[in-house]
């Protein structure tokens, strides 16, 4: 075999793998959005290494529920919201699906924010630099086949780079990351709490598994071919995960190791350029804009999906827009609103972020709830019900996670 | 007031002592594949959390409360045939027969047989009103929407679109989206015949003015006397100007004297014009049968111009049969007819009053009905035109008026519709 052979080969098993990615990876890489940075490089400046273990679990926690939502898209070929509805009935339905719009919307706003504050580093007004932002996600959309948005979402995904990029250059202490990556460090604060309880709600999201299974419907997945998407699923809820390691890893070992803490992204951005150099502002900027994107466009998408779902009215990529006019209507009037929201001043966009986090965490336990009793019912999933484990880990996280909210709650605290 | 599923699931079931049995959860139809499914069994919860089937022959009412005629009812067998109403179609997803999807059912329409007693599945409910209905906010919806000044209409699918229901794939309707409402008129009559009055009225109420004037002229008279005066007097004056006039007139004919008046004082200026004047005309004469729906095209015109004229006409536009143009005078007097396929395959430059035919065979508005019918018989016509004395045109009688009076109207419905 010549060596060109073999490379070609290798490209080849390469390209079959790249072609299988999908949904998975852009749900993983959206989940790091703008809050989510936010969220990474605040626990990254506050904890330090000590704060990776959590990803490692948060990640296993993440696929489990990516991996059931997959699965009910494949076997039903119908969405999440779909199925709630033709088994709950129509009051559940429709709370879970205003919590959602809610909930979403406040998410969209912070994308639009996050390219807000990115463009800024880069000297551009964030008056210019949002509406075309969001120009550019609705044209994505309403342009294209699923094919091709999907396609544009992956390359969106790449705004990972930046991050494994800085972390290399940062060369940090890898043994010592290795070592708290695996070995629980048990601190009861509240701010520690508080950072766990952000980190998984921005990363096992009620609109991560509608879109991942109304994506997988939509694509025509069935479990002839389920296999491929199972990979996909994993890898990206593994790679997404990653990139959080990665901020944290690139925070943690500036801005802990020099006592400064930040709360925003932006804020890490400038404190990392006097201690690591003028590339990892620029870097750290560049993959805010990216992420803060790519969750613009999947944000909206997923809550689109999920009302046109519960109303039963058409909806899809691979629809024109006079065949699904809610569809695109309603993504569209989600956009402007969010664009409207960060660049009006004296709009209450915190109060609204504050909702939606309210609603996230409200939902959260609900969807996973509701998840289980779908999946485990045979008239639906035939064969493919959870298997125990599954069902036992699912449980436990749900109860963790409202355990954790409401103790918040109580507690008095509130935004994360 | 017809009843609806979300009205019968989770309420109490009562037997004939009034002592209460258990909840029903499900009501089950067979014969999906007809226009109105039948029901034939509710499925109950029982106190002591089992299940049983109840046949609907032992069933006295479903609403406003649900009343078994018997003390202790027999369990009825599911044989595998029947259709679950509240598991396999409430809150599905309905597609259109490309495969596009709708909507989905918010709820589902029941009516009483008014001859057997029995309860029917007439249609899907789709609405804003059923969402909220199902919501328990349905009158608070309603009135909030009146004083907006846009009321809640029930908007309903009939059963009759719908073509199949399967597990697992949404319920398929057998025609596209912009179709769902042109429902044929024969089959609305048809249905609307086996109601109840109340149902009936409901299901009028959400055809608009055409479609329910074309049921109404599809229907039996004594029946759409009824339904008439059920409707609202403004509502009914508009289907009544929709419906064709003769037999608009022949309806009104056959009110109370104050009735009829009341209905012509609503009805719009033309139109009402119009009955007057038919009804001034006893009931079994070529008068009395005739329509004013013609269409008339003065002397002089050259085919070319007369068919560019016909385009623009009004009359021509109303006309829904339109075989015949009646050529006539400044006078409006009939001077001959032509067929509108003569005028279309004649040379475009020959002159109407060349080619039509000047010998008319017409009717007085006195001659008897019999009289009119043989005439078309005798002739081969598809119309007779109508003229006074001075041969001035008052209307036409067509075909299928003119033979009503010899043919019953049972056997006329199994003709072939030349209308």
């Amino acid at each position: 075999m010549t060596v060109w052979q073999r490379i070609r080969g290798r490209l080849q098993r390469m390209f079959f793998f790249l072609a299988i990615l999908g949904p998975g990876l852009i749900t993983a890489s959206a989940d790091n959005d703008a809050p989510g940075i936010a969220t990474y490089s605040m626990a990254g400046s506050h904890f330090g290494y000590t704060f990776l273990w959590i990803v490692v679990w948060i990640t296993f926690g993440e696929m489990v529920v990516q991996e059931m939502a997959a699965r009910m898209g494949a076997v039903t070929g119908k969405g999440l919201t779909d199925l709630i509805r033709e088994r709950f009935g129509l009051r559940l339905t429709l709370f879970v699906m205003l919590a959602l719009v809610v909930a979403n919307l406040g998410t969209t706003a912070a994308q639009f924010a996050g390219v807000a504050s990115s463009s800024e580093l880069f000297g551009v007004s964030r008056y210019i630099a949002v509406p075309l932002a969001g120009l550019v996600v609705w044209l994505l959309v309403t342009r294209g086949s699923y094919r091709r948005v999907e396609t544009v979402l992956l390359v969106l995904s790449l705004y990972a780079v930046a991050y494994v990029v800085s972390a290399f250059m940062i060369k940090p202490p890898w043994g010592e990351i290795a070592r708290q990556a695996l070995v629980p460090t048990i601190r009861l604060e509240t701010s520690y709490i508080l950072a766990v309880l952000a980190t998984v709600g921005t990363t096992i999201t009620p609109w991560a598994a509608v879109y991942m299974q109304a994506s997988v419907a939509d694509k025509g997945v069935t479990m002839r071919d389920y296999r491929n998407t199972r990979i996909d699923v994993v890898f990206g809820a593994a790679a997404g995960n990653v990139v959080s390691a990665f901020i944290i890893i690139c925070t943690a070992a500036t801005l802990f190791a020099l006592n400064i803490r930040v709360e925003t992204a932006e804020e890490a951005a400038l404190a990392l350029a006097p201690v690591a150099g003028p590339w990892a502002e620029v870097l750290f900027g560049a993959g805010l804009l990216g992420a803060s994107l790519l969750a613009a466009s999947v944000l909206p998408l997923a809550t689109t999906y999920a009302v046109c779902e519960v109303f039963g009215w058409e909806r899809g990529l691979d629809r024109s827009p006079e065949e699904a006019p809610v569809f695109y209507g309603l993504y569209t009037t989600l956009i402007v609103l969010s664009v409207l929201i960060v660049l009006i001043p004296g709009l209450p966009l915190f109060p609204l972020m504050w909702l939606s986090q309210v609603a996230n965490a409200v939902l959260l336990p609900l969807v996973l709830v509701l998840m289980l009793k779908l999946i485990n019912d045979r008239l639906i999933m035939k064969s493919w019900v959870n298997h125990r484990v599954t069902n036992v880990v699912v449980t436990v996280l749900a109860v963790l996670v409202s355990v954790a909210t409401l103790a918040l709650f109580v507690s008095g605290g509130g935004a994360g | 007031m017809p009843t609806y599923l979300s009205q019968l699931i989770d309420r109490p079931v009562w037997n004939a002592q009034a002592l209460r049995l258990g909840k029903c959860q499900d009501v089950l139809v067979v014969e999906t594949d007809q226009g109105s499914p039948m029901l034939r069994a509710l499925q109950m919860l029982r106190e002591d959390g089992t299940e049983t089937f109840i046949p609907t022959s032992q069933i006295s009412t479903l609403s406003p409360a649900i009343i078994l005629t018997v003390v202790s009812p027999n369990a009825y067998e599911p044989r595998g045939e029947e259709l679950y109403l509240r598991r396999q179609v409430l809150d599905r997803q309905i597609v259109d027969v490309e495969g596009h999807r709708l909507v989905r059912v918010n709820d589902l329409q029941l009516a009483k047989g008014a001859q057997n007693g029995r309860y029917y599945l007439v249609g899907v409910s789709v609405g804003t009103s059923s969402l909220l209905r199902r919501l328990g906010v349905e009158e608070l919806g309603r009135r909030v929407m009146l004083a907006l000044g846009r009321p809640l209409r029930e908007q309903v699918i009939s059963w009759q679109d719908v073509a199949s229901v399967q597990a697992d794939a949404p319920i398929r309707l057998r025609v596209t989206q912009d179709k769902i409402s042109q429902i044929n008129p024969v089959d609305v009559a048809d249905i609307l015949s086996d109601l109840d009055r109340s149902s009936s009225v409901t299901l009028l109420n959400i055809l608009d003015d055409e479609t329910a004037a074309d049921v109404m002229s599809e229907m039996e008279p004594e029946l759409q006397m009824s339904l008439l005066a059920s409707l609202a007097p403004e509502r009914a004056a508009d289907v009544l100007e929709e419906m064709d006039p003769d037999d608009a007139a022949d309806l009104l004919a056959s009110l109370e004297e104050t009735q009829r008046e009341s209905y012509l004082e609503l009805m719009e200026h033309p139109e009402s014009v119009e009955m007057v004047k038919l009804l001034a005309f006893p009931e079994d004469t070529a008068g009395g049968i005739m329509t004013t729906e013609f269409t008339t095209l003065p002397m002089g015109y050259r085919v070319d111009d007369a068919l560019a004229y016909l385009r623009k006409s009004p009359q021509a536009q109303e006309d829904e049969t339109l075989y015949y143009l009646h050529v006539v005078d400044d006078q409006n007097r009939l001077k001959g007819v032509i067929a509108l396929r003569d005028l279309v395959m004649a040379e475009p430059e020959a002159l109407v009053d060349d080619i039509m035919e000047q010998n008319v065979i017409t009717a007085e508005p006195l001659m008897p009905q019999q009289e009119v019918a043989r005439i078309v018989a005798r002739y081969n016509l598809l119309e007779v035109p109508v003229v006074d004395p001075e041969g001035v045109m008052q209307g036409i009688v067509t075909v299928d008026d003119a033979i009503d009076a010899v043919i019953p109207t049972a056997w006329k419905k199994r003709l072939p519709r030349f209308y």
